[in-house]
């Protein structure tokens, strides 16, 4: 059985009220769900928070699951929505929301908080993912959130197009940006080093 | 040395759905432009450094675990709610209700046990002489444990009292030779101190005599003088 027809069966069966098999289902997807809210969000309480909800808005949405898209496309777009919500509700509760200086406007903005990353991250054995956030963190938004679907997700341009509303070649060209500016960051990091 | 071409062809490595043609002239323009090729480099350096994020482990959580149980549970048909032995105790409380209300009476004997509802049937009857026969006997036996316990408790009054008495007696006795010794001490001491009086008293007459006869006596002498 393919890992497609399994998610299927899951589904079906979490349906039925097997909360075995629903266990099963977000046991599958938590820590892909878990890791892409914490290289969107840059810490583990707000990753957390997005994955809590994620999961929320799967069991409320799971009848609603025709199986015409893979389990994962479907659960993907509602962790987009869901942090384009909680992107939204953060800027609404902060007074001075920073824009990117390249793209203009967008869903997304830097999440707060986003500069000072958690301690646990800056420590000890993360150090890799500590410096691979602080490189995602010089992005915008809108860059980080491509940068994540094309290169984390491997979703295709039309496909990130398609999520974010907006055509492909702007996902192209802020995907083209954002590798530049990850460049300089790295470039930057290097000298320092 | 910059290339115009840089920004468009780059962004278009990156897509999937580039025909043949065009990927051919893109590895093509590639291999002849270094300034490409560098900066495709080096972003594809970027790309791979990324990528080498190591996945973080989920901490715990229930997993939503009790809003599925939760939710379920109510959506429950009403044959799952029946098997699950949930029914019980409402059922055992509604036939204790009834047990009372039609004053159902269960009665076992050698001939096997009787049901009956309501409280006037033969068997009640025979229930209630034998309950009466029983209070009988019982208030028998009462009255004798009665005169049983009055009996015990008379006899061991006047052991009681006998040995207030004998107390009583004991100590008034010895209270008596006390106060005899106390005032035959009082009176010794009483005789001892009058005599000791007198004896102060007779000396101090004396002493009052031998000053008189020396008063007489210089009385004399002066009479003599003259």
């Amino acid at each position: 059985m393919s890992l497609v027809d399994e998610d299927e069966a899951l589904i079906a069966a979490a349906l039925k009220g097997s909360a075995y098999a629903w266990e099963k289902l977000v046991k599958r997807y938590e820590s892909k769900i878990y890791n892409h809210g914490l290289r969107l969000t840059g810490n583990s309480s707000d990753a957390m928070d997005l994955m809590q909800e994620v999961f929320l808005g799967v069991y409320r949405n799971l009848h609603r699951f025709r199986g015409d898209a893979k389990f994962s496309s479907w659960i993907f777009r509602i962790a987009h929505n869901k942090a384009v919500d909680m992107n939204r509700r953060k800027r609404l509760m902060t007074s001075s929301p920073k824009f990117s200086s390249e793209d203009e406007g967008g869903e997304f903005e830097k999440f707060p908080g986003q500069a000072n990353l958690e301690p646990e991250y800056r420590l000890g054995s993360q150090e890799l993912n500590t410096r691979i956030l602080a490189m995602l963190n010089a992005l915008s938004m809108d860059q980080r959130s491509i940068v994540e679907l094309k290169v984390f997700q491997s979703l295709t341009f039309d496909e990130i197009a398609e999520l974010q509303d907006i055509s492909a070649n702007t996902v192209k060209t802020r995907f083209y940006s954002a590798l530049k500016k990850l460049k300089v960051v790295s470039e930057k990091e290097n000298v320092l080093s | 040395m910059s290339c115009p071409k840089t920004q468009y062809l780059l962004q278009e490595y990156f897509s999937e759905d580039l025909s043949a043609v065009a990927r051919d002239e893109l590895d093509r323009h590639l291999s002849d432009c270094a300034h490409c090729n560098a900066e495709l480099e080096s972003v594809l350096f970027v790309q791979r450094d990324i990528q080498q994020w190591q996945e973080q482990s989920v901490p715990h959580w229930d997993r939503g675990r009790e809003l599925f149980r939760r939710e379920h549970r109510a959506e429950r048909p009403l044959s799952q709610l029946w098997l699950s032995w949930q029914w019980f105790p409402t059922a055992a409380s509604l036939a204790m209700l009834c047990v009372l209300l039609f004053n159902v009476s269960v009665v076992s004997n050698e001939s096997g046990f009787s049901v009956s509802f309501g409280g006037s049937s033969g068997a009640n009857i025979d229930l209630r002489a034998q309950l009466a026969q029983f209070e009988q006997a019982q208030r028998g036996e009462m009255r004798q444990l009665v005169a049983r316990v009055e009996s015990r408790q008379d006899s061991n009054n006047v052991q009681l009292l006998q040995a207030v008495m004998e107390q009583a007696q004991q100590s008034t006795a010895d209270s008596f030779d006390q106060m005899y010794a106390y005032f035959e001490q009082q009176r010794l001491l009483d005789l001892q101190d009058m005599r000791a009086g007198y004896e102060q008293l007779v000396d101090s007459d004396y002493e009052t005599i031998r000053s008189l006869q020396q008063l007489v006596n210089y009385v004399g002498y002066q009479g003599d003088i003259r």
